[in-house]
């Protein structure tokens, strides 16, 4: 079945409540949890397709800022002695290895989900190693710092999307 | 639904009535009327009573509302602290509801619960927002730099807030981010590297505070009752602590509520130092308003973590995770760009 969507199903279910429960329900906390309630509706009615894409380019995105960043994070610990940095960048190139091992040709959101979560760890571990030794910055660190950052941002309008999605 | 609520209220009346009295051993014939249900916060059940009792002869009636700790939501706050800091500040002139009575441990109303004196005045800031408002919000935001300038020219110290936990011009900064970090770490879904990185750079910029203050913590439209023009009472005290007031400028100016459309930050800052004589310094200024899109993103975070684990079954803050982005995109677009030759 492809027809009715759970995108249609959702949001109509989003209208009819809007429209002939909430009058119906007097000014209170009931009414403030039924509209919440209503906002959520719509709001997976107007994502719930979209997931599974957002996973998948955050994915890509934070894959090949990493893989950028590898040869940059060398240069730095090769200069410079710093246990915490090196000891993440082992543990980035083993998760960026994990790449495309997925077996599905279409991996779930779920399978996706999980895989952004581990590379938003790795990512996060990363600043927090290079926050650990806090050296007069380098311009390699400063190009690390540059590189996270344009990523973060781009992540941070991918989330947007999903979570306050534009009305049709 | 209804019967439930008349049973709920009639309990409740009950309970207040045990209450009031033991708080008030010499009372006799207490009365409570009018109780009634108020929209409140997330943290926070309130309700609304009359009581009326007689002592030694007398007649005494009372306004009251009751702050009742709600179940598990945005902010997990002791009340002793709270109730303390709004009866001392009740000494001073900062405009701020009588404090009447506690139930720390809930012994008595069932949830940890307080009672203040009930305020004439409205919360509606949407409606200090709307053009039409325009000229009452002007009135309310010059009151709310005199309020601002009165509660952070308190002397906390000869008012014995000083068992709130201590701070310094350096470390104020330094204590906020570090408590907000716990919670982000205690409460967060995912590893968020984007608030990771937010918070490296808050600990990276703490700026030194001019001075100490009791900071409100909440300080904004919203959290205040007005009538006309003038503010009547500073309501929801339970994010005070000592620290930098400029943490309270900012907060009163974030995007969801600020009175920017009839007063500028800039106005609003020179307003306050000319009558608090408290510099606005530009790097504590941009810290603390970086800091408090975190401290909003936190809140969030803390609810939908209170709903996600069952703790709460409020949908208001059910989705509230979603409310996080654009937080972090605010942070993002305030932060000083970072790379070689330019200023990290």
């Amino acid at each position: 079945m492809i027809k009715p969507t759970v995108g249609e199903l959702l949001g109509g279910v989003a209208i009819s409540l809007r429209e002939r429960v909430l009058p119906e329900i007097p000014a209170g906390v009931t009414r403030r949890q039924i509209q919440a309630a209503i906002g959520i509706i719509r709001r997976a009615s107007l994502v719930w397709d979209k997931v599974g894409p957002y996973f998948f380019a955050d994915n890509r995105d934070i894959e090949e800022t990493l893989r950028r960043l590898i040869p940059v994070i060398e240069r730095v610990t090769a200069n410079e002695t710093d246990a915490d940095l090196e000891a993440v960048a082992t543990k980035l190139r083993a998760t960026l290895d994990r790449s495309g091992e997925q077996e599905e040709l279409y991996p779930s959101p779920a399978v996706l989900g999980a895989r952004n979560i581990e590379l938003q760890e790795v990512l996060a571990e990363l600043q927090e190693a290079l926050h650990e030794n806090p050296v007069a910055k380098s311009a390699g660190r400063l190009e690390i710092d540059a590189l996270i950052r344009d990523l973060l941002r781009r992540m941070l309008a991918r989330e947007l999307e999903i979570n306050s999605p534009a009305r049709p | 639904m209804k019967e439930a609520v008349r049973d709920a209220a009639s309990i409740l009346r009950e309970r207040l009535r045990d209450f009031i009295q033991a708080q008030e051993p010499e009372a006799q014939g207490i009365e409570v009327g009018n109780l009634a249900p108020l929209t409140a916060g997330n943290t926070r059940n309130a309700w609304s009573f009359d009581a009326s009792w007689t002592e030694h002869g007398k007649a005494r009636s009372v306004g009251c509302v009751m702050l009742r700790k709600a179940e598990a939501g945005q902010l997990e706050t002791p009340l002793i602290p709270e109730f303390e800091v709004i009866r001392r500040l009740g000494k001073t002139g900062v405009p701020i509801p009588g404090a009447y009575w506690i139930d720390p441990e809930g012994k008595w109303l069932e949830r940890p619960a307080f009672i203040l004196e009930r305020v004439a005045g409205t919360s509606d800031f949407p409606a200090l927002m709307r053009p039409e408002g325009a000229e009452m919000s002007r009135g309310v935001a010059e009151h709310l730099v005199e309020v601002a300038a009165q509660l952070h020219t308190a002397d906390w110290k000869s008012l014995g807030l000083d068992f709130l936990p201590a701070t310094s011009v350096e470390t104020a900064a330094a204590q906020q981010v570090e408590y907000w970090e716990s919670l982000f770490r205690r409460h967060r879904l995912e590893p968020h590297p984007a608030m990771v990185g937010a918070f490296i750079w808050l600990k990276e910029h703490q700026p030194v505070a001019d001075r100490i203050t009791v900071v409100h913590g909440d300080f904004r439209y919203g959290n205040l009752l007005y009538e006309g023009k003038r503010i009547n009472a500073l309501l929801d005290w339970e994010m005070v602590h000592l620290g930098d007031p400029i943490e309270d400028l900012t907060w009163a100016y974030r995007a969801l509520w600020t009175p920017a459309g009839v007063m500028s930050l800039e106005e609003f800052a020179q307003r306050y130092t000319k009558a608090s004589g408290i510099p606005v310094h530009p790097d504590n200024l941009l810290f603390y308003r970086l800091f408090n899109e975190m401290k909003h993103a936190i809140i969030s975070l803390t609810g939908a973590k209170s709903f996600h684990d069952g703790r709460t079954r409020n949908i208001v803050i059910a989705d509230r995770a979603a409310t996080v982005t654009s937080y972090l995109i605010q942070f993002y677009d305030w932060l000083p760009e970072v790379g070689v030759g330019k200023a990290s």
